[in-house]
């Protein structure tokens, strides 16, 4: 019996939080040696579901089983006893320890048992193995910190697959990848599928899902609405299950009049990051940047803005040079940087949403000497309506709003700073179908109230959608414009990824 | 952070919620120091009357004055996400800088200037240190607690300044319409301008986003160092009004006072609702938590316990504080 049950069963599975119901009855099922991916907007309850089946959370109801057994995790170590691991989309690594180190952290080879003294040869041969395995080339010796956010991210899978023997769980694996380490990873699970392992994939990119996935289950609000093998559904299908609504609606159309230049970048270079860049973005005008991961984008903009230095070239404003780089300059002459990590950078996640929103302009709220809470309330109540900021509490704590809803606060922000050069990067990232078709609809207006809106996105259909015109990016240089309305994906991702081997890049 | 709580069908009930929840432990948060410090005072005055005495009341006001001072200021480091342990030792700096002033001629009202002087000063150095080289605040101002200390004890040579003015004494053993102590008069001012300072600024705002995410502060256009820099200035004159009132209080300039009170001072801001890793606390909640310690250590003197046993009880309830906020967070944190 137990050799026909699934690897994984999850059945009628319940949770709520404080009252509230986050999964209403779910049922998940993964065979042995197949990828079956998890799909749903943020909110729909994946991470939950994921969180209770890594131990992290117990179940209200329902039961899981593995290979047909009934089983109970009430923390992480029952799960991971039971061969079921999980790499985590935020990074869960001791930056300070070697990548070896981390690998092992937690059972790490011993060589006088009693007195557990660590056999650090050993270990560091045992994962420069499992990573060259894996096609890694990551040293296992270097120290987790000093590594790019992909390669931290591949240690983390390293570490996760390591321990796993029935179920592993990917949450967003491949956020911070490029396109070729993506591939080293699907080989990777190709190669877990074989040893028999259920792979169970959560992701936004839809795409990607298509090279891997054997199975799909679909969640919406709490429950699955959909369970299926992969390729019965369209991608639009897809969504439309996910949304619960059609995906035409999601880029709105745009009427604006393009003005005078706002923000002119001349020769722009900062050694490693970009070279002798140039653009401009006029009133009324979409400006997209694609490229990889590491092309240059979010440092060609964090200069732009300030945040970052750069070592030569001129950025204009309104005509006028703009000198002395600093986010506190720039915010004064109207730029705005909707950053690409909007925890790390973006909101103060303990205040409240006013507060939030509110802080790039904290000047408008002062009356003589007096910070005025109702001009922050009325300043609050404004952009939460415009945005359709939900829940529209003011006085909501920052991080317990949902990932969509903070980007809108933070996009209210700029809007309540009164800026007329906004700088956008990855502004839909983690963000679900919903609350991006809000931020769309905001940047729409934006440009139609005569503002310059540059988008750095990883995201090519939201490029092709929203942008007029798409500068491409490699290597830190400018190697192509293209006009929105006539480019195709292949061609922009040809121009982003020319010198990398192109087969790499999910031309689809 | 949980991000469940998002999907279309729950927007109604996670307004309910914030509604409910929320402000709910706000308010337990708000009110759990205070409900302590009027238990403790109701206990207290049932088994020892004598503790609702006006005088006994006024001597705690004089006991408390100089830590709560103090403590307003931290209240501002703090929540900026800073922390400085040099505090005793500025209070002393600028408690004998003060009395050499007064010692050498000048008028009581020239010495608390003077002491306000010397330890803003002591606070720019710290907060230059700290914003502008960007070392962390626990090193700067470890090292600033012995440096300030050695500078109070080689311009006095390690004697206590004698010689100060008749009418200095009043700062501190002075009262006002007969009843009210000086020293009173003085946190209650602080306090108000603190309060003032935190929540009706923009300074205020700035010191809570730069204490939840510096970063964030940093890319929304806060000139982040400015405003350190400010706190730990404000901090430090804060530090030398209580050297005055102190130096008035033992009717000397002593290069050793304050030792050790930079723990107190701390300790009545975490038992206040602030959190060592900035963004929150509050005058109140600080006020109420030196108050707490205070009532706890006359209520013992009242019952005659040994001081070392007041030691331990006032370490438990730090423990206690801050063990309770942090299983707020967590229930918080689960629940959103």
């Amino acid at each position: 019996m137990p050799s026909n049950a699934p690897a994984l069963e999850m059945r009628g599975i319940t949770k709520s939080f404080a009252g509230n119901s986050v999964l209403a009855g779910v049922r998940l099922r993964a065979a042995a040696g197949e990828v079956h991916a998890l799909v749903g907007e943020n909110g729909a309850g994946k991470s939950t579901l994921m969180k209770i089946l890594a131990g992290v959370h117990r179940p209200d109801g329902g039961e899981i089983l593995i290979e047909g057994r009934p089983v109970h995790f009430s923390k992480p170590a029952d799960a991971l006893a039971h061969g079921v691991a999980m790499i985590y989309q935020e990074l869960s690594l001791a930056p300070h320890l070697t990548v070896a180190e981390n690998v092992f952290l937690g059972r790490e080879p011993l060589r006088f048992k009693p007195l557990g003294v660590v056999d650090q040869r050993g270990m560091n041969e045992r994962a420069g193995r499992l990573l060259k395995e894996y096609g890694f080339t990551v040293d296992p010796r270097a120290v987790v910190g000093r590594l790019s956010a992909a390669d931290r991210q591949l240690v983390e899978i390293a570490r996760a697959t390591a321990e796993a023997r029935r179920v592993v769980v990917m949450d967003e694996p491949t956020s911070s990848l490029t396109a070729h380490e993506a591939e080293e990873l699907f080989r990777l699970i190709r190669d877990l599928k074989r040893r028999g392992l259920a792979v169970i994939y959560i992701s936004h990119r839809l795409e990607e899902l298509g090279e891997i996935a054997d199975r799909l289950t679909v969640l919406r609000d709490g429950r699955e609405v959909y369970e299926g093998a992969w390729g019965e559904l369209t991608q639009e299908q897809i969504i439309r299950h996910m949304a619960g609504r059609e995906l035409k609606e999601i880029f709105p159309p745009r009427e604006a009049k393009r003005g005078e230049v706002l923000l002119r970048v001349e020769n722009l270079s900062r050694a490693g990051k970009f070279e002798d860049v140039t653009f401009e973005a006029r009133a009324g005008e979409v400006v997209g940047f694609a490229g990889l991961a590491g092309a240059g984008r979010t440092e060609l903009v964090e200069s732009v803005f300030g945040a970052q230095p750069f070592d030569s070239g001129e950025v204009y404003l309104d005509g006028s040079k703009f000198n002395l780089p600093s986010p506190a300059r720039a915010v004064g002459l109207g730029l705005g940087l909707l950053t690409e990590d909007r925890k790390r950078t973006g909101l103060c996640l303990n205040q409240t949403l006013a507060s939030n929103l509110t802080l790039a302009n904290v000047g408008a709220l002062v009356k003589g000497l007096l910070l005025s809470r109702g001009r922050e309330r009325r300043a609050a109540r404004e952009y939460v309506e415009r945005l359709h900021v939900r829940p529209p509490d003011p006085d909501k704590t920052a991080g317990r709003l949902s990932g969509g809803n903070q980007q809108k606060v933070l996009l209210g922000r700029w809007l309540f700073a009164g800026s007329r050069v906004f700088l956008l990067d990855e502004p839909t990232r983690g963000v679900d179908v919903a609350a991006r078709a809000e931020i769309y609809r905001a940047v729409n207006k934006l440009a139609e109230g005569g503002a310059a809106v540059v988008m750095v996105s990883s995201d090519l259909p939201e490029l092709l959608g929203m942008a007029d015109r798409i500068l491409v990016m490699r290597r830190g240089r400018l190697v192509a414009e293209l006009d929105a309305g006539r480019t195709t994906q292949e061609e922009v991702l040809t121009y982003a990824a020319l010198e990398e081997e192109v087969e790499n890049t999910n031309d689809e | 952070m949980n991000d469940e709580l998002k999907a279309g069908g729950f927007q109604l009930i996670i307004h309910h919620s914030s509604l409910i929840t929320h402000p709910m432990s706000d308010w337990v948060k708000r009110f759990l120091p205070f409900a302590s410090l009027v238990a403790l005072c109701v206990v207290i005055a049932a088994v020892e009357p004598k503790f609702l005495s006006a005088g006994n009341l006024a001597g705690v006001a004089r006991q408390t004055a100089v830590i709560t001072i103090i403590a307003m200021g931290m209240t501002v480091v703090m929540v900026s996400g800073g922390i400085d342990l040099s505090v005793g030792s500025e209070m002393a700096l600028a408690g004998v800088a003060g009395a050499l002033l007064m010692a050498a001629g000048t008028s009581p009202f020239v010495g608390v200037l003077g002491a306000l002087a010397a330890g803003a000063a002591c606070g720019l150095a710290n907060g230059v240190a700290i914003a502008a080289l960007r070392i962390p605040p626990f090193i700067v101002t470890l090292g600033a607690m012995g440096i300030y200390r050695g500078i109070a004890l080689l311009i006095t040579d390690g004697k206590a300044v004698v010689g100060l003015p008749q009418g200095f004494g009043w700062l501190a053993e002075g009262e006002v319409l007969g009843f009210v102590p000086v020293p009173l008069l003085f946190v209650v001012a602080v306090a108000l301008l603190t309060h003032f300072l935190l929540s009706g600024t923009r300074a205020g705002r700035y010191c809570y986003a730069v204490g939840s995410n510096v970063e964030a502060a940093r890319y929304a256009g806060v000139r982040v160092s400015r405003y350190q820099i400010m706190f730990y200035v404000f901090l430090g004159a804060l530090a030398g009004l209580a050297g005055a009132v102190e130096s008035a209080r033992l009717v000397t300039g002593q290069p050793t006072a304050g030792e050790g009170y930079e723990l107190r001072v701390i300790a009545a801001v975490v038992i206040g609702g602030g959190s060592l890793s900035g963004g929150q606390g509050s005058v109140l909640g600080t006020v109420i938590g030196s108050l707490l310690m205070g009532v706890l250590s006359n209520g013992a003197n009242l019952r005659g316990i040994s001081s070392f046993t007041q030691q331990i009880v006032i370490g438990a309830v730090i423990v206690l504080a801050v063990t309770f906020d942090e299983f707020q967070r967590r229930r918080l944190e689960t629940a959103g």
